[in-house]
């Protein structure tokens, strides 16, 4: 058994208990701060490891290291490690000021890297429900404010019906081969002349579950309500980690297990991406609330990066992931823009309270600005290359009508990105946000020159997404 | 034909009681009726060889989500006739997606077939008259998937972590015991002898002296005769002396709405 | 006949029993007894005075904290007992790994004990 090759994930699980202890053994109210720290360095050690760690198959199938599996852990670790980063300034106002906070990002950190790596679809349920069950919490970890309890419990029981979902989904996928790895999986699928439709159920209810999880159409309900009332770092988080590990699991199952069946399940994905993409840039339009707005805005990314998955290419994945990587960097930024909407000590989240920021706070502004100007994909910026990318691949898979409907819902978005450029620059000036700490206007700025200098490092992370997906499709 | 009628007889009771959990107009029956409900999916597994499932099945959900969900029921002030009135309205999409879903059960059920290479692919071993059920599965849980097991064991330390995040509270007033500082006390520190006359009785020496700083040492530090406590203290004695109060202005009955 | 069911056919059989000398007592004292319900009768008794409110008060949510830490550790012990079962073909490894296992909750119980959730006031 080769024990190393699970090396970064059992440094960070050692490390969060040891975090835990360290947490509780300190005073009470003030151990938020150093186990904060210690986190963020447990994450900054876990990607060495990760990025060093060998190739390989290991615990009897369970766990497959690749390339891929670098890729998606590297991205999840930055989003996980950014958006504490942003937590730390306002720990105490967004009342999560509590070692268990950092312990649990690490956790469901954790949980994604498990599904990055899963080579077994157990494997792939059991860092699901470690990683959602963190988040649950999360979303609730204020639990004195209504909105934070409500978004909780929300979360939490959709979250437990896709997740039931899901496993029945399994158990068909288990009726079917007997097994649960995915190489057993995929030799019992391409052996057999016939596939049942119970198979097919499973594959629906797999694609049902994970689809939830990503918040895309259909399975979106809860989104905006829980953006909106988990505590804003926590939203951060969530667009982050949690939706690359699904992506992760998504595109390893597919091209995997269920490679030789995509033109069964094509038309499903083609269907679900363009929905999300249509309704992630019309329900939009009307909001007033900045947490809601970046919801529909999520739901819209997700459905943009599902297209590169719809083509079934290689080509396809690599622009998924780059698409993930802007998407992962810009919303990281604007994140950290709405974290630090503060009057007067107390958060404010519509829309309407950014008036008149290019005159009181240019820098913010100017970031701001950056992020949603990126977002929409204005060209020389990050979010640009990403849509290219998976339109790219679209076009060349012969999805012209996916990718029609992709630009064409990208021109609708942007008029609400812009929107917000426009309340920013030339709407009468509200009194001034507070001055935000160091901690969030460094995550601010430096994604800012991320988002603005992609096109400098577009070439490495193409070649490392190239990769990637090549592992996947070999 | 043995089997047979045992199998029919748990099936119905099971799918009666499961109705009931969910037509019972008292919820407490509902629960009552679910730990029958439990009981008789624990026969079905047993039926099906399922020995460690079912036995888990009775340990840990008739133990104790059945009783969770009891102190759930009974912790919530639910109006359950007030839930109910949505139940006419949303019946029909109910409706629709059990039908949805049972027209994809039995399509895949009715059409069901393995894959036809089933014999090439490695399997783990089954249990067999031999090994029982429980031990085939100690057999690989613990070694084979070692890596799942584990992971177990984070998801079940994230469970113990947000159940105390999103419940407990520090209660300021509670008066925990400092066992190191209750050892270390001696009689001189908390004892005062008194030489009381006969005849003058206690009040002659300015009445009882209660140890006024016990408490205070005993509780943990800052918590107890401070400030903060006295005030609590005060504010929850009028909202008690409200609550007194609150029968006598509304008729018995009525709801405040 | 599965062999499992010949194993339990005892707890079959005693179950049946049970069942139906139960529901004997409770069906015969239905059938034979005089019932004569009123509305003094079937309400609750209160010491003389009228029932103040509903005899189903609100739990504390501090029960459900122990209700939810106890499924946990029982979790736990549904692992215990298939390796108990084999513990003598997994070997020591299998002994480390539920070690492993019961280090982490170990852990776990660490920090509730210091968090003091397992004190009630």
């Amino acid at each position: 058994m080769n024990w190393t090759l699970a090396l970064p994930e059992i440094v960070l699980a050692l490390s969060g208990l040891a975090i835990l202890l360290a947490g509780v053994m300190q005073k009470r109210g003030q151990a938020f701060f150093s186990c904060a720290m210690m986190t963020l360095l447990a994450f900054v050690v876990t990607g060495v490891l990760v990025v060093i760690s060998p190739d390989g198959t290991g615990y009897s199938h369970v766990f497959i290291n690749d390339g891929f599996a670098r890729f998606m852990k590297v991205l999840s670790l930055t989003g996980a490690a950014l958006s504490l980063v942003l937590s730390v300034g306002y720990a105490r106002e967004m009342e999560i000021d509590k070692f268990e906070f950092p312990v649990l990002i690490l956790f469901s950190t954790l949980g994604a890297m498990i599904m990055a790596s899963s080579g077994n679809l157990m494997t792939l349920f059991v860092g699901l429900e470690l990683s959602s069950l963190s988040i649950y919490i999360l979303c609730a970890f204020a639990r004195d404010r209504v909105g934070a309890a409500e978004a909780g419990l929300k979360y939490f029981v959709l979250g437990s019906l896709a997740s039931g979902i899901l496993l029945y989904g399994i158990s068909l996928a288990y009726g079917f081969a007997g097994t649960l790895e995915y190489a057993g999986l995929q030799q019992a699928v391409r052996g057999s002349a016939v596939l049942p439709a119970g198979l097919m159920v499973g594959i629906v209810f797999v694609l049902v579950g994970l689809c939830f999880k990503l918040s895309m159409v259909p399975f979106h309900m809860w989104t905006p309500d829980v953006y909106q009332g988990a505590p804003t770092s926590v939203t951060a988080y969530m667009a982050g980690a949690p939706k690359i590990a699904a992506f992760a699991v998504l595109l390893r199952v597919m091209a995997g297990p269920f490679g030789s069946m995509t033109p069964q399940w094509q038309l499903l994905i083609e269907v679900v991406s363009a929905l999300s993409m249509v309704f992630g840039s019309l329900a939009a339009i009307p909001q007033g609330n900045i947490k809601r707005l970046m919801a529909y805005s999520s739901i819209g990314h997700m459905g943009y990066a599902m297209i590169g998955m719809a083509a079934g290419t290689a080509e396809g994945t690599r622009g998924t992931l780059v698409y993930l990587v802007t998407y992962l960097f810009m919303n990281v930024g604007a994140f950290a823009g709405i974290v630090a909407m503060r009057r007067n000590g107390r958060a404010v989240t519509r829309i309407s309270d950014l008036a008149g920021l290019g005159r009181t706070d240019p820098g913010m502004a100017l970031a701001m600005a950056i992020f949603m100007f990126s977002m929409a994909g204005a060209p020389p910026l990050a979010g640009f290359f990403g849509k290219l990318m998976v339109f790219y691949a679209a076009i060349n898979a012969h999805l012209y009508a996916l990718a029609a409907i992709g630009i064409v819902s990208s021109v609708i978005g942007a008029y609400y990105y812009i929107r917000i450029v426009k309340v920013m620059f030339f709407d009468t000036a509200v009194p001034a946000l507070d001055r935000s700490p160091v901690s969030v206007s460094f995550v601010s700025v430096g994604m800012g020159l991320v988002t603005v200098f992609f096109v400098v490092g577009l070439g490495p992370v193409a070649t490392a997404a190239q990769a990637a997906a090549s592992a996947l499709f070999r | 034909m043995m089997t047979q009628i045992v199998f029919y007889v748990f099936a119905a009771v099971l799918v009666l009681s499961a109705t009931m959990v969910v037509c019972a107009r008292n919820p407490v029956h509902s629960v009552l009726f679910l730990i029958l409900a439990f009981f008789n999916a624990a026969g079905l597994f047993l039926i099906a060889g399922a020995e460690f499932l079912a036995m888990t099945l009775v340990i840990v959900y008739v133990g104790a989500v059945a009783v969770l969900f009891l102190f759930v029921v009974m912790m919530l002030d639910v109006r359950f006739a007030q839930m109910r009135e949505g139940v006419q309205r949303y019946a029909p999409i109910g409706a629709a997606v059990g039908g949805v879903l049972l027209v994809e059960l039995i399509m895949a059920f009715t059409h069901w077939r393995v894959a036809g290479n089933i014999g090439q692919i490695t399997h783990l071993v089954p249990s067999s008259p031999t090994r029982t059920n429980t031990a085939a599965l100690g057999d690989v849980l613990y070694t084979h998937y070692i890596f799942l097991f584990q992971t177990c064991a984070l998801v079940l330390l994230v469970a113990m972590i947000g159940a105390i995040v999103l419940t407990l509270r520090d209660r300021p007033t509670g008066r925990r015991q400092n066992i190191d500082r209750q050892h270390d006390r001696i009689p001189q520190e908390s004892l005062e002898m008194l030489q009381v006359p006969l005849g003058a009785g206690v009040a002659a020496q300015g009445g009882f002296l209660r140890p006024h700083d016990s408490y205070d040492v005993a509780a943990v530090p800052g918590t107890y005769g401070t400030e903060a406590w006295r005030a609590r203290e005060a504010a929850e004695q009028t909202q008690t002396a409200l609550v007194v109060i609150t029968p006598a202005q509304g008729a018995k009955g009525q709801d405040d709405e | 006949m599965h062999p499992v069911i010949t194993d339990y056919l005892p707890v079959l059989i005693f179950g049946c029993i049970a069942v139906v000398i139960a529901g004997a007592m409770l069906g015969s004292s239905l059938l034979f007894g005089h019932q004569k319900p009123y509305a003094e009768k079937t309400s609750a008794y209160e010491c003389g005075f009228e029932a103040f409110d509903d005899a189903r008060h609100r739990f504390d949510v501090r029960f459900y904290l122990v209700a939810i830490l106890f499924i946990i550790f029982d979790l736990e012990v549904a692992f215990l007992f298939p390796w108990a079962m084999s513990l003598s073909r997994i070997g020591w490894f299998g002994f480390l790994s539920m070690m492993g296992f019961l280090g982490v909750l170990v852990v776990g119980f660490i920090y509730e004990w210091s968090k003091g959730a397992l004190d009630w006031d």
